[in-house]
């Protein structure tokens, strides 16, 4: 199968039309509970989600997995409507009642039909103002948290994360995603209400709605929410994550595979540069084109599908690049991605990588503000929990297109350090530990 | 939305749905051949295959066509269904044309070497191991539940492949399937966004007229005969520390009136915390955290042609029997068997199964729309039959769920999997 013709070039077409932000409105009410409302779209859908300061950075000392508990017992009615009547409601708005919690907030709300979205506002103040938290659920509540830890910690890659969370930040809640067992056999209903009622209220929680917004959703925020107590502010804890090279070693005998994730903290959201780290990420690991992917995936075949992102806490960042690689070729793997992170130390990309990289940035930035209400959602709730300005958003594609090939390699010189990374590599030792020796130090 | 719909001369499906919400457009290729209908001696072809049309064509070389999606601001993908393989982009909407471009060159053939076809091998045996081999649950239960509940070869074989088979494939093995499948008049072109149709048919004109139909081959009988008798499978999963259950049951035929039936029951049963097996399983019992289920694990019931199973699943603990938990199911669906349930329960299901239907329609900036589109054109010659499912579900009574329920949730209808843990607990233990 050849070609000797002279090949055609793509057609590039037209320029792009113009793309505007879903202006939003934003307002607090008396007791401090901030508001954002993002219409957007013509298809009936609404979400509506509120994000509270009560995560895992929350939990006391010894009670890792409490935000999530207590997530679950959210969901479990509240002191006028039952679990099952909660259900029902939501699922007769054509939605569901969410909560989950994660290391910095619990977000709890849901999706619905548009022209439910103030009785589902009601709803959602109910449960975030009046739960129930019933002391019978939770030994169910419990055992079902256990079995997603046995679960979870059965899996390489979440053991991969662990560790490396562990590792980057030893002394911080952040560095503890998982209880033990007792630990979370040991939670009680009294350390659940004090949770509660030490970290939600409304100076802690900010509502999103995004989508197409139908009824008088302001008149119905200011009715359900009006009255939920005020509170206090989240207390800031600060992390300090490592930045000392080390090699963590996980044995899993017989492994096909080697789950690898190396990384290490990088410039937080608020530097200015974080836009040209961004768009050294996406060059260096993080799209489908980057280099590290064009060459352990395209040119090897060692993996199939290796990723770098920059992940967020609060005003702190790290980078990371993950990949599950042939056991055999696990050595080699880490080769060339060091031979890549080396490369962009050692030379600048072309304008031509880069101009490419940038209009992907700018095409993907169009997606995630417009493929769902969620997203725009996520998008908000990233730059307001951040403290950045909302101006953040709307002048992120000149930011994008104004960073210079020397930028991206000294974005890579400054922050992409090896001699500073921590590496963990969960996989069938006796067949890895040779190939991982250059890596010791 | 407006629907276009219409062929050319080729035999190429081309479908149109203008929506300018948003500055992007959607580029769907759907070629009708999936996973069921692959070389007997090469499982996992279809999908190894799909992988090769990202590898050249002649105008774009390796990793071309990937790069020239990115830089012009866009992503994606291809997947291998039961029924039809598809490729699709999501771009700014100023690079349509770019898009048909770049579709219409692999269409007319690949370009592609030994050396690319090693490589994806390398790429998909990784894909197997890291979802499958190398993962606890990792077939469970989307992968090898097919396995169990049916007979028909076309229906019941790994269709993600034995490595050997994956490893096994050649270069005119490639062209053949290529050369057989991938033709105009085996494929439909689905665009979601914002465009103007005048300029997209243009532009299809322009780039998919001069490619050749091919002649196709008779399609294979696909049916699976009439199941008589209750299936229990066991399969020890040697990295899972706690056991798994699932179960299946055949779907009626598709747009039958106990197909869209079934719709319903599925959101009555298990879709949402409102449904009667997750308060019956989960809230009731306590046997689980949650219990998933579907119509269709790799999509939804609409994109589909051929034998399909409706399957749950769920996590469990040692100290709970598989047969309580089947038999808090069956309590449940006789239930539902014995007397129409109320009507307010099927209002509730229609509320959910439309809810449902706008996320479908909406998901990833109108591919989803784009995806069921391509699917109705493909298998029913009538895309446009998107906007009339809410109408079908809404013809669902309550005497027809009990009917459905009698004839399509009997015990002998059903296989059951149940996966046995091989590995230690690890809730307590460290990470060593």
């Amino acid at each position: 199968m050849s070609f000797s013709a002279t090949k055609e070039m793509p057609p590039q077409g037209p320029p792009p039309k113009p793309f505007h932000l879903a202006a939003t409105t934003d307002f607090s009410l008396p007791n401090g509970l901030r508001v954002t409302l993002a219409p957007y779209g013509i298809v009936p859908k609404v979400a509506v989600r509120a994000f509270v300061s009560a995560g895992g950075v929350h939990e006391p000392a010894g009670q890792v997995w409490l935000s999530k508990l207590n997530a679950e017992l959210m969901k479990e009615g509240t002191t006028t409507r039952a679990a099952e009547q909660v259900a029902r409601e939501a699922a007769e708005m054509g939605g569901q009642l969410e909560a989950s919690a994660g290391a910095d907030f619990t977000s709890v709300g849901g999706v619905v039909l548009s022209d439910c979205g103030p009785q589902f506002v009601a709803l959602l103040a109910d449960v975030l103002a009046a739960p129930a938290l019933p002391a019978s659920e939770l030994p169910r509540l419990k055992a079902d948290l256990v079995r997603d830890l046995a679960i979870d910690r059965s899996e390489p890659g979440t053991l991969a994360s662990e560790r490396f969370l562990k590792t980057l930040f030893p002394d911080h809640p952040y560095g503890r995603p998982f209880p033990t067992e007792s630990e979370l056999q040991g939670l009680t209903i009294d350390n659940v209400q004090a949770f509660y009622r030490g970290n939600f209220a409304a100076a802690r929680t900010h509502l999103y709605i995004a989508g197409k917004l139908e009824g008088d959703l302001r008149r119905a925020i200011e009715d359900a929410f009006g009255g939920w107590l005020r509170g206090s502010l989240a207390p800031e804890s600060p992390a300090h994550p490592v930045t000392t090279r080390s090699l963590q070693v996980i044995d899993r005998p017989g492994a096909t595979q080697s789950n690898l994730l190396l990384g290490l903290p990088v410039a937080d959201p608020s530097s200015p540069d974080y836009i040209k780290l961004d768009v050294m990420d996406s060059l260096l690991g993080g799209s489908f084109a980057s280099r590290i992917t064009s060459n352990i995936r395209e040119q090897k075949g060692y993996t199939y599908s290796p990723f770098s992102h920059i992940a967020t806490r609060r005003h702190l960042a790290y980078w990371v690049e993950s990949a599950d690689v042939t056991t055999a070729v696990t050595g080699p793997s880490l080769d060339e991605i060091f031979y890549e992170i080396d490369r962009l130390h050692q030379e600048p990309p072309s304008p031509e990588e880069l101009r490419g990289i940038q209009n992907y940035l700018a095409g993907i930035f169009v997606l995630r503000n417009t493929i769902s209400p969620d997203a725009i959602i996520g998008q908000l709730h990233f730059v307001d929990s951040q403290g950045l300005d909302r101006s953040y958003l709307s002048t992120y594609v000149q930011k994008v297109m104004e960073v210079q090939p020397a930028d991206v390699q000294q974005a890579a010189k400054t922050y992409i350090v090896p001699s500073r990374m921590t590496i963990v590599a969960v996989g069938d030792k006796g067949e890895i530990a040779d190939q991982l020796k250059p890596y010791a130090q | 939305m407006p629907i276009t719909y219409y062929k050319l001369p080729n035999g190429l499906r081309v479908i149109l749905s203008p929506d300018s919400t948003a500055p992007t457009v959607v580029t769907a290729v759907y070629y009708r051949i999936g996973f069921r209908v692959e070389p007997r001696d090469r499982t996992g072809f279809a999908h190894l295959f799909e992988h090769m049309m990202f590898q050249g064509s002649r105008n774009l070389g390796k990793m071309e066509f990937i790069r020239l999606v990115q830089q012009n601001g866009g992503v994606l993908n291809g997947s291998t269904r039961f029924d039809f393989t598809n490729y699709f982009e999501l771009l700014p909407s100023n690079k349509l044309e770019t898009a048909l471009w770049a579709e219409a060159d692999r269409m007319k053939g690949l370009a592609i070497t030994d050396e690319n076809l090693k490589n994806q091998q390398g790429v998909v045996t990784n894909e197997v191991k890291g979802s499958v081999l190398n993962q606890p649950y990792g077939g469970f239960p989307w992968l090898w539940m097919p396995q169990y509940a049916n007979t028909n070869w076309y229906n019941s074989h790994n269709f993600y492949g034995e490595l050997k088979d994956i490893e096994a494939a050649t270069l005119s093995d490639v062209q053949a399937f290529f050369d057989t499948y991938y033709a105009p008049n085996n494929a439909a072109l689905a665009i979601v966004g914002d465009f103007e149709p005048e300029h997209a048919v243009r532009m299809i004109e322009k780039y998919f007229a001069e490619i050749a139909p091919a002649t196709l081959p008779a399609p294979p009988d696909l049916a699976e005969p009439r199941q008589e008798q209750e299936k229990i499978a066991t399969r020890e999963d040697p990295l899972a520390n706690r056991p798994a259950l699932a179960f299946s049951y055949h779907m009626p035929p598709r747009n039958s009136p106990e197909y869209f039936a079934m719709g319903l029951l599925d959101q009555l049963l298990v879709q949402g915390d409102d449904s009667l097996l997750y308060q019956e399983l989960v809230k009731k019992h306590g046997f689980t955290g949650d219990v998933s289920g579907a119509i269709n694990e790799l999509g939804n019931m609409f994109n589909y042609d051929g034998p399909m199973l409706w399957t749950a699943s769920l996590f469990h603990d040692d100290t709970v029997a598989p047969e309580q938990i089947l038999s808090a199911v069956d309590a449940v669906v006789e239930g539902l068997q014995s007397k129409p349930v109320e009507q307010s329960l099927v209002d509730r299901s229609i509320t959910k199964m439309r809810s449902s239907l706008y996320d479908t329609l909406t998901q990833f900036g109108g591919f989803g729309r784009a995806d069921l589109m391509a699917s109705f054109a493909l298998f029913d010659d009538d895309p446009g039959k998107i906007d009339s499912l809410e109408a079908e579900f809404r013809k669902v009574t309550p005497q027809l769920v009990a009917h459905t329920a009698r004839e399509y949730l009997r015990k002998t209808n059903r296989t059951v999997l149940l996966i046995e843990p091989g590995a230690a607990d690890a809730a307590g233990g460290g990470d060593e």
